[in-house]
């Protein structure tokens, strides 16, 4: 090929211009030409070698995996199950124990009821009982009063 | 979008897309899988199909913003790219010398391609490997036509300067 037609090539080439027709002419030149090149057409020599080397080269292909949707199965999320039903057995235990307690204190209140089936039987025990309660009362105003005297005593020095 | 229609139109420039991935990563794994969630990405924006004029432009889009999210998040070292240069394969030569010599040649514009900024460098890519004509490029990388030339022209010009320095002075 006349030189003076590659060198108007290269240089539609190195301004971005060249069609890909002219490109290719470019490539093939470059890398069938055996004889030795001029000097100034010398520089782009091995990039289109280079080119054509990476447009031949063998790019490993992967083969195109196609992975069905899998159709989950019941028994795969086993440890889901477990967990829900752990969780409902918690529950109904708590539930269980709170019912429980619930009667337990029920079942205590009645018993601070009343104790006695007859009023008048009731009557003499709060009789009794009051009884009590004012007789160790007394026992305490008793000493409070000795305590009166003792102050009324201190008051007359005082005066 | 049926699953047919996905068979029929995405399905075939699979292959283009997985390359695509792999220049922009080198890595046979991270292509791969970029190349799935690529698909995956386009399977689930399906109802954008109608309004696309350029289905393969939009996937290669979709596989490049991928990679370079990839790119960033793993802050891949450019010796990667470099250490990558020593497995690439000259072209057969009965001379063990010139086929070293070569070896050598196609290592420094391997390692001269992939310092360019991205974008230069994907532009040499797309058009001066992959074949891309100027329009895909742009619908690719969302750019004008122009922006393309533009783009190409200094990539273009980057490439020659250090070529010429390699020649010249012989200069890596």
């Amino acid at each position: 090929m006349d030189y003076n037609k590659i060198r108007a090539l290269l240089e539609k080439y190195w301004e971005g211009e060249s069609s890909l027709e002219e490109e290719q002419m470019l490539r093939h030149f470059f890398v069938t030409h055996t004889q030795a090149l001029p000097e100034d057409l010398r520089e782009a020599a091995p990039m289109f070698q280079y080119f054509r080397l990476e447009q031949e080269k063998e790019i490993p292909q992967p083969a195109a995996r196609i992975v069905p949707l899998r159709k989950s199965k019941p028994w795969q999320h086993w440890m889901k199950y477990a967990a829900v039903l752990l969780i409902m057995a918690g529950v109904g235990y708590s539930v269980q124990q709170f019912r429980q307690k619930q009667h337990e204190l029920i079942a205590a209140d009645w018993t601070q009821q009343d104790t006695f089936d007859d009023p008048e039987k009731a009557y003499a025990e709060t009789q009794k009982a009051l009884q009590l309660l004012s007789r160790n009362l007394n026992k305490g105003t008793e000493q409070m009063e000795k305590l009166s005297y003792f102050n009324d005593a201190t008051q007359k020095i005082k005066n | 979008m049926s699953l047919e229609l996905f068979h029929s139109q995405v399905m075939p420039i699979r292959p283009k897309l997985y390359r695509f991935a792999y220049r922009l990563l080198n890595n046979e794994q991270d292509a791969q899988d970029i190349t799935q969630d690529a698909m995956l990405r386009v399977w689930n924006q399906q109802g954008r199909m109608a309004e696309l004029q350029n289905l393969e432009a939009w996937c290669m889009r979709i596989v490049r913003n991928l990679a370079l999210d990839r790119l960033k998040s793993k802050k891949y070292r450019n010796t990667e790219l470099l250490d990558k240069a020593d497995t690439m394969q000259a072209s057969h030569q009965s001379n063990p010398h010139l086929a070293a010599e070569q070896q050598d040649v196609m290592d420094r514009v391997h390692r001269i391609i992939h310092a360019l900024p991205e974008k230069y460098r994907t532009i040499i890519q797309l058009r001066d490997i992959d074949g891309f004509s100027y329009q895909e490029i742009a619908d690719i990388l969302e750019l004008t036509m122009n922006e393309v030339k533009t783009n190409l022209h200094r990539a273009r010009k980057a490439v020659r300067e250090q070529l010429q320095n390699i020649q010249v002075y012989g200069l890596q």
